[in-house]
């Protein structure tokens, strides 16, 4: 089949320049066929289904094994109160950030990390790029961390849980097809709910729900600088720079347009949704260690919390919530391993495309094998500093999301590219609210980690 | 396998690999964008020893 397509011959050169349809070309090419046919017969729900899959995908990818450990450590410290509806709010957030990338990748036909070198130069291209894979290759550290402990929980040695995540990773690479990559991960990603029937196991109010959702209440404990450290890591595990490449790259790959923005749109929001109904079941279910009054400070994954509410909500719901860490730790191991080599291939002006054959994209699928070994190989030394490495990724994805915010904004208003899918002024405003409060939250963050008795205990 | 037009034409042009790899123009900044960096480059310089001093102090845990 790749050789058929490889070798698929045009005629002879046009004026555009255009002779040949390479095999990425050809099966984005047929996608589009099909796209096309659909939006003529106005199959709407169709046609969304088609043309869905990086919004869902980024906003259940970000649901990382650290984030759900984050939200877990929410619901065991503060209960069902004040952070129901502000990870709503962060979600909010997240689809103001992500649907600008929509525009982007659908306007431009680029990658985040290609615009930023082409327009503003190799200086924020090398750096754009170089923090996002060192940034990435930690953050993959954490996912095999988050693998290895839900394999803990199962009785599965490291070697094995950390083998078996990485088979799956380097599997979900062999499709060279962009379309079955995504289908895949997306069956994978939606067992991201798993933890909606685990908080069912612990019995939550509706009531307690409704009112939390009403009042942005209890606020157990009230304004302190341990509130203050789970509200950051709470907007960490929503809004990070991640997301912002690898959703432009993915709508990039999928071929949208500019006239399948609506349905970009839609995909990010139903993926919005779906990830802020995990994240808040995550925080229901962790919801009985706090009244039970479980200290948790010294809880370093997942695992810890399964056990510790096997008691509570059941082994069926321990283990459902094990089941959730392991699924999260996986799906973004695989978005996160494709994002970092997205990103590195359009800086060095290679390949890059999920619809690629093994020869053609070399650096790209290198890229992604590479980083998913050494952080699969991390986990497993003896001694490695996992909790500094857990806790530093924290700090640079927090400090290193105004950069990324601030190069998406002034894409989003570059005309010259953006046509009229620019921004308006609402998106500006929405936007510029986002970066300045994102940016004054990330330079806190960094103030507290250097002065952490700077706001008392 | 013969030349089929309806698949040509299915990509909008930019979308051909051949043309979405040619690199686009640097953008010409104005006062504002080139302030918006400069900022952006001391907020860099302040962020990286940050980074390195939380990942130090995290290893003492």
């Amino acid at each position: 089949m790749s050789d058929e397509i490889s070798s698929f011959e045009f005629p002879p050169a046009t004026a555009r320049g255009d002779h040949l349809l390479s095999r990425e070309d050809l099966l984005r090419a047929r996608s589009r066929l099909i796209i096309r046919r659909i939006r003529a017969d106005r199959r709407w729900l169709k046609l969304l289904w088609l043309l869905a899959g990086p919004g869902v995908l980024v906003m259940l990818g970000e649901n990382d094994g650290p984030s759900m450990v984050s939200y877990a450590t929410t619901g065991a410290s503060y209960g069902v109160g004040f952070f129901i509806p502000f990870i709503l709010l962060t979600f909010v957030m997240a689809f103001v950030v992500q649907e600008m990338t929509v525009r982007l990748g659908a306007a431009t036909h680029r990658g985040h990390a290609e615009l930023i070198f082409q327009r503003f130069g190799p200086f924020w291209g090398y750096f754009s790029m170089a923090d996002l894979v060192f940034g990435n290759v930690l953050t993959l550290v954490t996912e095999f961390i988050a693998i290895q402990a839900g394999g803990l929980y199962f009785g599965l040695s490291s070697w094995v849980s950390v083998a078996i995540g990485v088979v799956l990773v380097l599997a979900s690479l062999s499709f060279r097809r962009y379309a079955t990559w995504e289908r895949a991960l997306m069956a994978l990603a939606i067992c991201n709910l798993l933890f909606i029937p685990a908080a069912l196991f612990a019995h939550p109010s509706g009531a307690q729900l409704a009112h939390a959702m009403a009042h942005w209440g209890p606020l157990p404990g009230g304004f302190t600088t341990a509130f203050l450290t789970v509200v950051l890591a709470n907007i960490g595990a929503t809004v990070t720079p991640w997301m912002i490449f690898f959703q432009q790259s993915a709508v990039v790959d999928k071929g949208l347009t500019r006239a399948d923005v609506a349905q970009g749109r839609m995909d990010t929001a139903i993926g919005a949704l779906i990830a802020a109904a995990a994240a808040i079941a995550t925080v229901v279910a962790a919801a009985p260690l706090f009244a039970a009054h479980v200290n948790v400070s010294s809880f370093a994954s997942g695992a810890d919390f399964a056990t510790a509410l096997q008691p509570l909500i059941g082994t069926t719901g321990a283990t459902l919530f094990a089941l959730g860490i392991i699924e999260a730790g996986l799906v973004a191991a695989m978005t996160i391993s494709t994002s970092s080599s997205y990103a590195l291939a359009e800086t060095v002006s290679a390949r890059h495309s999920l619809n690629l054959d093994f020869s053609g994209g070399k650096l790209f699928y290198g890229a992604a094998i590479l980083s998913t070994l050494i952080a699969a190989g991390v986990v497993l030394i003896p001694g490695a500093p996992l909790l500094a490495m857990t806790l530093t990724v924290n700090v640079i994805a927090t400090l290193l999301m105004a950069p990324a915010l601030l190069f998406l904004l002034l894409l989003v208003n570059d005309r010259e590219i953006m046509g009229d899918l620019a921004n308006g002024w609402r998106t500006n405003l929405a936007g510029g609210v986002i970066v300045t409060g994102i940016s004054l939250v990330g330079a806190l963050y960094g103030v507290i980690t250097v002065f952490p008795n700077l706001l008392g205990q | 396998m013969p030349f089929d037009r309806a698949l040509f034409d299915a990509l909008e042009p930019g979308q051909r690999s051949e043309i979405s790899r040619l690199p686009l123009p640097r953008k010409q900044l104005g006062w504002s964008a080139k302030t918006l960096l400069v900022i952006l480059r001391i907020y860099v310089v302040v962020a990286i020893p940050v980074v390195i001093y939380a990942f130090i102090k995290a290893l003492d845990h």
